[in-house]
């Protein structure tokens, strides 16, 4: 693997994406966008001007962060943020979901 | 100089960066279970157990409890943020 | 000097340190907490806490109602060992310089 050039490591692929807004799907109903500024290897990450989405049991709360350090540990799917705006990710996220059941 | 406002040129921080960053400074801790902290973060290690002081715990948004000193144990920490904050709840 | 460096929080575990021999307040999962004399105490926050008073939080759904109800158990015990990672938050007594 490692004398394969066209592969591109996972971390290589975040490490692409600083600087761009990332979008970051949590294990749980929560997602978070904002510019990426740094991580390490556990992909912990620092985001910037960050809008949280998150499902309660009173409906959908949007959050607006300054600058975070998020924790690697829940995140499930991380994906460069091109064209979505926060209204359609749910969408998205709903689709990716049943992909993944079925 | 740790240049927080500089958005253009686009500098690398990595996590030991912006952990360097907001020692002393009023954070909100997020946990996994969706409970706040808001207080003066005094240090915290690399598995992300901190210490804070003057510390408000919120539920819902709605304070429930203030702690002069505070440890949170790492493993129950989603975010660490610098402090400004606004809140919009949508339908 | 050599009091002022033992008294200085450097890291998060010196807070826990500061509150040995101390009542200590401490959150834990499910909705538990304890009040306690900090015994001892490990760098998982496995802990032994003295004269410990606990109070457990459950909510219950009125069947009619629907409305929830907390209802808080409490209870004490003598001697108490807490494993590490049921831990949430531990906050020390009020400390006077």
């Amino acid at each position: 693997m490692a004398n394969n050039p066209s592969q591109l490591l996972p971390l290589e692929l975040i490490d692409r994406c600083i600087g761009s807004k990332i979008w970051v799907i949590m294990k749980g109903d929560k997602e978070l966008v904002g510019p990426l500024r740094g991580f390490d290897v556990y992909v912990n990450m620092v985001l910037e001007d960050v809008t949280e989405c998150e499902i309660t049991a009173e409906g959908r709360r949007i959050t607006k962060l300054d600058q975070i350090l998020l924790n690697g540990n829940n995140i499930a799917i991380l994906n460069r943020h091109f064209m979505c705006k926060l209204k359609k990710m749910r969408l998205h996220e709903k689709d990716i979901r049943e992909e993944l059941k079925s | 100089m740790s240049g927080g406002g500089e958005k253009g040129s686009m500098t690398t921080k990595t996590p030991a960066d912006f952990l360097k960053s907001i020692k002393g400074r009023p954070v909100v801790v997020k946990l996994n279970s969706g409970v706040d902290y808001r207080g003066i973060l005094a240090c915290l290690d690399g598995y992300m157990n901190i210490a804070m002081e003057q510390t408000e715990e919120y539920v819902n948004g709605q304070l429930k409890n203030k702690y002069g000193d505070a440890f949170i144990r790492g493993n129950n920490v989603l975010y660490i943020s610098t402090s400004k904050r606004t809140l919009a709840d949508g339908a | 000097m050599a009091s002022e460096e033992e008294s200085a929080v450097k890291e998060p575990l010196d807070l826990i340190r500061l509150s040995l021999d101390e009542r200590i307040y401490v959150k834990l999962r499910s909705d538990r907490e304890l009040r306690g004399k900090l015994h001892a105490y490990d760098q998982h926050l496995n802990m032994i806490l003295g004269d410990v008073e606990e109070v457990i939080t459950t909510v219950e759904i009125d069947d009619e109602t629907y409305e929830e109800i907390l209802r808080s158990t409490k209870r004490t015990i003598p001697f108490l060992f807490v494993r590490g990672d049921g831990v949430i938050l531990v906050s020390p007594p009020l400390r006077t310089a």
